[in-house]
């Protein structure tokens, strides 16, 4: 953890990588704050019309780094070099104005102004003290030109804009500053599979104008298509620098980013799996609207996994199963009691536990401490008389802790405080405290980083050793075929496949996902 | 293993983004595994006890400034002990029915809501536990009818924002409105003066040199401490404001809850209506005027979150111990009420001033910086 | 689980059993069953003006503040229009401010009144409504809050606030003065202070003090409210350890600072009330209270508004007159109450 010998396996850029003059060069960047070192001597060099990656996982500090160069933070020691100048811009706005725009993953729009008027936020052009609105018009549709999306009205309000679209506005705002160096971060999450193609699009357009791009995903297919160089940071630190985005093995990557060399790593399939008693019988279930006629069950024991595009039903079936939606029409049954429909604790009463899809809005209190996420659900069976028993809530919270290795172990912690892996071990180790008998998984790795994924698969197979069904939704399709025994898959709104995981392949399910498939009309 | 493509090149498209990273980066990062003892004993004061209660030193703080304040400006009166002791006891009768009612205030802010109409409860069950027919069931009656008329006007209010799914601001703000008209309607905008000396003796009895009122103050105060720290109610009540989704999917009835709250603040209100009415040995519609607006600055400078899910009770009662304070202190130098106004109001501010800047460490600015820029 | 289950439909039912019980039982509690203030009325004598004459209209206004003398306003009118055969009395309720009482008020003119008699919020807010209406031919009398237009109006009936301090200042003075306290320590209790008529009691107070050597201690302002006036006057008694005179404006609050007194132990000093509620007569008569006098400021002036709107819509004069018509102005003097001539008064007591 001392000296920069870690950025010994810095890769000597190839000369033919790139052919720009550097514009940004970071050396031994160094930011505290009070009990962490966000930033720990980070190297950084971004040429003239490079997509440069930005590699790390969640707590790397990439986020930082981010914000340095926005000037949102200034470093505490090392040298910022933007365009051979010695820069410390005191704060965003002069960051903006030496022409380095940054396009945060929540988009940080106005959603009711228009278009035009997001663009030119805080530089109106003005004469006279009034804004010359058609002039701003003007220049925003020259700019989304360029971007090829002139398409967009200007006048429209940002409101009434998809996420793309809202995307492509905040790239016109950092043109408008004849930004030349763009950041962006996460850009491609908030977008459809398609959108993407669009977004590699305009990159590529700005970067043969000659600008810089920095560009931060998770993605490694992403890096691999639209990045030129790689830079890898670990624990605040530059462990791999100009690594070629193309050529460097995944598993290079991967090993400089978490120090192991891990992919998709699911624990083993027992030998045989000890299927138990049918314990989630769902028949007929509609909501007008978002899904039809699904039926499915889990045994105890079983993984059955739910393989769907965003809006083909899947997360809302889940809710519904766990009746946090009413059902239209259909029956949802535990070990043979129909559940009441559209109430949550009928369902956590029969045994069930969810992990919803969104951990931070849907699942936690932030600002609770961890033992208090954990008994969320439980705490009532703790207390006598109506009175809480912390301590015994803090001691099954610690042992539920030391069960799933969850980081920082100090369970009186804030949960906000914890990366997105730990967060996730939070809520499910919630469920692991009650007699929970199925357990409901919306997305349980979104957001984790494959360190602490391959952690959670680990706890998920572990459960189902212990007798407990699992359903679970995921986007990732090896994810569902690594880990169900069963699979579904949906397509909007329906069942289009049922099968066990071992007869399905990653093209299979992918055909039968999107529209068109060969399969249709299979046996569901 | 290493040859293959990782898997993630399979990804189906996300339309939703993935958690933040950028919130979790920031904290996450190496959890110091090897000071966790150090940070476990620290983790008090850093954790979620340690930053109300810096916050509450922060308002004694303001109470020994204010303090100092009248010892300077009439040491002739702060000179007699006897006097001072006498101060402080009516500076806590002043605070007495405001504290209550800022107790079930507390309750609701930290669930998420707001109950604009405390007043016009006070105002109501004083008024319906003076009527003539009141009167005459005698002091249990009057005591009954002000604690149910408050609970079931608290009762409506939770339905219409629980099951009616009326903005909390809008429903009390409604209530407010028409409690008061119905207070005035009952009594006919007379002053309805109360007979009953065991009411009116509430308010002037002293139990070992403490008047009753203190200590009805300091009881509603301990259980609503009690009530918040260490019953399922509290959590509950921290669950549902701190983030009603996760509640409800953790299991928890929110909606009963909720209905609880403000059920809870119109017993309050109840409360409260007794102490007022035996305080001013009579009750009408115009009473407890504004008393909302006292009860929410106070949970306010209190340190509690206005958008729910923390809070504190003993921030909020020293919140309302302050603002008596300030009265007393205009009072006692004969300055006019104008001015202890714009004092109030600029202690409201202040205060959350004062704990931002001082007691939200750097830490806090980066990480509310964190959340609005990210 | 069943058996926790079933207590808690036990517990609901009974709740439910005795919350039905209560709500039966508190609707019976709304009733107020008091003996209703007697009005003061005139009947009618032996004067000429009490025959029945020509029909007349009347339409009035009063602010629907939640205060004892506001009501006995409207209730002295209401009862003072029911003894006159030829008069149809028109009420408009006037809200909680002066926009609404001129929204209600454009109402009451469309009715065409032959007079109306109004109450203001806010004498200078409505005054152009009492131009608008005199201009449209009915005359209006204003109680007790003067509009500053002489043409705003035909008739002003109002109290004396001013007065109202020279008689407790007056009152206390002579008090003072036989006691032979020197240096005395007096405090006051104000009403809503950002109203003109507190300002100009206070004033009428000040300056007649003054002229006897004497000044205000300590002055609170309380809101004429019983709870707001047991609050100021607790924290003023802290501030004056002894306390020779107190005047507290409005006897309606006066009913909490009595209390506050009695709550401190406090009974060194003597206090005088405003306004003239019949509580406060009472206690005067019973002499078992710090309170010695009050200064009168009458809602009987309600009904004297509506006799002499009568005769204005009759085109009479009053009969002790020799003018023909009524006059323009009529300011009640503000009297003193004391143990002495409480029982004359106590009919008009509200």
């Amino acid at each position: 953890m001392t000296g920069h010998d870690a950025v010994s396996g810095t890769d000597v850029p190839p000369a033919e990588a790139t052919a720009g003059d550097v514009v940004l060069r970071l050396t031994d960047v160094v930011k505290t704050f009070p009990g962490v070192r966000a930033l720990d001597g980070v190297q950084l060099e971004v040429r003239a019309g490079e997509v440069h990656c930005l590699l790390g996982q969640n707590g790397a500090g990439k986020s930082t780094l981010i914000k340095v160069l926005a000037g949102v933070h200034r470093p505490d020691s090392g040298h910022v070099e933007w365009c051979g100048e010695p820069v410390g811009f005191a704060n965003p706005q002069a960051a903006m104005r030496s022409g380095i725009a940054t396009i945060y993953q929540e988009l940080d729009l106005v959603e009711d102004l228009s278009v035009a008027e997001n663009v030119f936020l805080g530089h109106e052009p003005r004469r006279l003290g009034f804004i010359r609105r058609g002039h701003m018009a003007g220049r925003t549709r020259q700019i989304l030109g360029r971007l090829g999306h002139a398409e967009i009205p200007p006048g429209r309000m940002v409101r009434a804009l998809p996420a793309a679209g809202k995307q492509v506005v905040s790239m016109a705002r950092a043109l408008s500053h004849e930004a030349r160096l763009i950041i962006m971060d996460e850009p491609s999450a908030v977008l459809a599979h398609d959108e993407v193609g669009n977004l590699f699009r305009i990159i590529r357009e700005l970067t043969a104008q000659g600008i810089a791009v920095i560009y931060i995903s998770h993605r490694l297919e992403e890096i691999r298509e639209i990045g030129d160089r790689v830079t890898v940071l670990k624990d605040g630190r530059t462990t791999a620098a100009n690594l070629p985005a193309r050529e460097t093995p995944t598993s290079d990557l991967v090993s400089r980013m978490t120090g192991r060399t891990i992919e998709y790593v699911f624990p083993d399939r027992p030998a045989e799996t000890v299927v138990g008693d049918e314990l989630l019988q769902v028949d007929g279930l509609t909501r007008a609207g978002e899904f039809a006629d699904v039926s499915l069950s889990v045994r105890a024991g079983e993984i059955v996994g739910i393989a769907g595009l965003v809006g083909s039903g899947r997360s809302e079936v889940l809710e519904t199963i766990y009746g946090a939606r009413t059902a239209g029409a259909g029956s949802v049954r535990m070990a043979g009691r129909t559940l009441r429909p559209g109430s949550v604790g009928a369902a956590v009463k029969a045994g069930m536990g969810m992990a919803p899809e969104e951990r931070k809005s849907q699942a936690l209190l932030l600002g609770e401490p961890i033992y208090r996420n954990v008994t969320l659900a439980t705490f009532g069976r703790y207390a006598r008389f109506g009175f809480t028993d912390a301590s015994r809530e803090r001691a099954e919270a610690d042992r539920i802790a030391e069960d799933l290795e969850m980081r920082p172990r100090d369970v009186r912690r804030a949960v906000r405080t914890l990366s997105g892996g730990n967060q996730q071990k939070v809520v499910v180790g919630r469920w692991l405290l009650g007699d929970t008998k199925l357990l409901l998984l919306d997305e349980p790795t979104r957001g984790v980083d494959v360190g602490a994924r391959a952690e959670l698969y680990q706890v998920i197979r572990q459960l189902a050793a212990q007798g407990v069904g699992v359903l679970l939704v995921s986007s990732e399709v090896p994810e569902v075929l690594g880990l169900a025994d069963r699979v579904l898959v949906m397509r909007e709104g329906r069942v289009v496949r049922t099968a066990p995981a071992g007869e399905l392949d990653e093209n299979t399910v992918l055909d039968l996902v999107m529209a068109g498939s060969l399969m249709e009309g299979a046996p569901a | 293993m290493s040859e293959r493509p990782p898997a993630t090149t399979t990804q189906l498209p996300a339309q939703s983004p993935p958690v933040d990273p950028a919130e979790t980066e920031e904290a996450g990062r190496r959890t110091p595994t090897a000071t966790a003892g150090a940070s476990g004993r620290l983790s008090w004061w850093h954790g979620d006890g340690g930053e109300g209660a810096k916050r509450n030193l922060a308002l004694i703080g303001v109470l020994l400034a204010l303090f100092v304040i009248g010892a300077a400006t009439r040491s002739d009166l702060y000179s007699n002990p006897d006097w001072v002791w006498a101060n402080m006891l009516s500076i806590l009768k002043l605070a007495s029915v405001v504290g209550v009612v800022t107790v079930g205030m507390t309750f609701v802010i930290i669930g998420g809501g707001i109950d604009l109409s405390v007043g016009a409860i006070v105002a109501l069950a004083g008024v319906w536990c003076t009527t003539v027919a009141t009167q005459s069931f005698g002091a249990g009656g009057m005591i009954f009818t002000a604690i149910i008329v408050g609970m079931a006007v608290g009762l409506v209010n939770g339905t219409l924002i629980a099951y009616g799914r009326l903005v909390p601001f809008i429903a009390t703000l409604a209530m407010l409105v028409a409690a008061r008209g119905l207070a005035a309607e009952i009594s006919q905008k007379q002053t309805q003066i109360s007979q009953n000396s065991t009411i009116n003796g509430i308010a002037s009895t002293d139990l070992l040199g403490i008047p009753l009122l203190v200590y009805i103050l300091a009881a509603v105060v301990a259980a609503g401490w009690v009530l918040l720290n260490r019953t399922t109610f509290g959590r509950r009540t921290v669950a549902v404001g701190g983030n009603p989704e996760a509640a409800r999917l953790a299991g928890i009835n929110v909606k009963l809850h909720t209905l609880l709250l403000y059920v809870l603040s119109g017993l309050c209100c109840g409360i409260a209506a007794i102490m007022l009415t035996a305080q001013a040995t009579s009750a009408q519609a115009a009473m407890a005027n504004l008393y909302e607006l006292d009860a929410i600055a106070a949970v306010i400078i209190g340190g509690t979150l206005l958008s729910g899910g923390r809070g504190t009770i003993i921030g909020s009662l020293l919140g309302v111990i302050i603002f008596a304070t300030i009265t007393n202190l205009f009072a006692i130098n004969g300055l006019s009420t104008e001015a202890q106004n714009m004092v109030k109001g600029g202690i409201i501010v202040a205060a959350v001033l004062i704990q931002q800047v001082q007691f939200g460490s750097l830490s806090q600015f980066f990480r509310r910086n964190r959340l609005t820029t990210s | 689980m069943t058996q926790h289950s079933r207590d808690m439909s036990r517990r609901r039912l009974l709740f439910g059993g005795a919350a039905v019980g209560a709500g039966v039982l508190l609707a019976g509690c709304t009733s107020n069953e008091q003996t209703p203030t007697e009005a003061q009325t005139k009947a009618a004598d032996g004067n000429a003006n009490a025959e029945p004459g020509k029909q007349v209209t009347i339409g009035f206004s009063a602010p629907a503040a939640d205060h004892g003398w506001i009501a006995a306003i409207t209730n002295n009118a209401k009862a003072q229009a029911a003894a006159y055969s030829d008069v149809e009395f028109k009420t408009v309720e006037a809200g909680a401010d002066a926009a609404a009482q001129r929204a209600a008020l454009s109402t009451l003119i469309s009715q065409k009144p032959d007079v109306i008699v109004l109450l203001p919020h806010d004498g200078k807010e409505l005054n152009s409504f009492g131009l608008e209406a005199m201009a449209a031919g009915i005359p209006v009398v204003n109680l007790d809050r003067a509009f500053p237009d002489a043409k705003a109006y035909r008739l002003q009936i109002k109290g004396d606030n001013y007065g109202m301090g020279v008689s407790a200042a007056t009152f206390i003075a002579e008090q003072l003065k036989a006691k032979g306290i020197s240096n005395p320590v007096i405090a006051e209790i104000a009403g809503m202070d950002e109203l003109e008529l507190t300002q100009e009691r206070t004033k009428g107070f000040n300056d007649t003090l003054a002229q006897h050597g004497l000044k205000v201690q300590n002055r609170r302002a309380a809101r004429f409210t019983a709870d707001s006036g047991q609050q100021e006057a607790s924290q003023l008694l802290q501030a004056l350890p002894k306390i020779d005179a107190i005047w507290n404006h409005d006897d309606d609050q006066g009913i909490g600072v009595l209390a506050a007194i009695s709550q401190a132990n406090r009974s060194e000093f003597f206090m005088v009330g405003g306004a003239g509620s019949k509580k406060a007569m009472e206690d005067i008569q019973a002499d078992n209270t710090v309170l010695k006098a009050t200064v009168t400021y009458s809602p009987s002036m309600a009904s004297s508004a509506i006799s002499l709107a009568r005769l204005i819509g009759q085109d009479r004069g009053m009969s002790d007159l020799v003018e023909l018509q009524v006059p323009k102005e009529i300011v009640l003097a503000s009297e003193t109450i004391t143990k002495e001539n409480a029982s004359n008064y106590l009919k008009l007591g509200f």
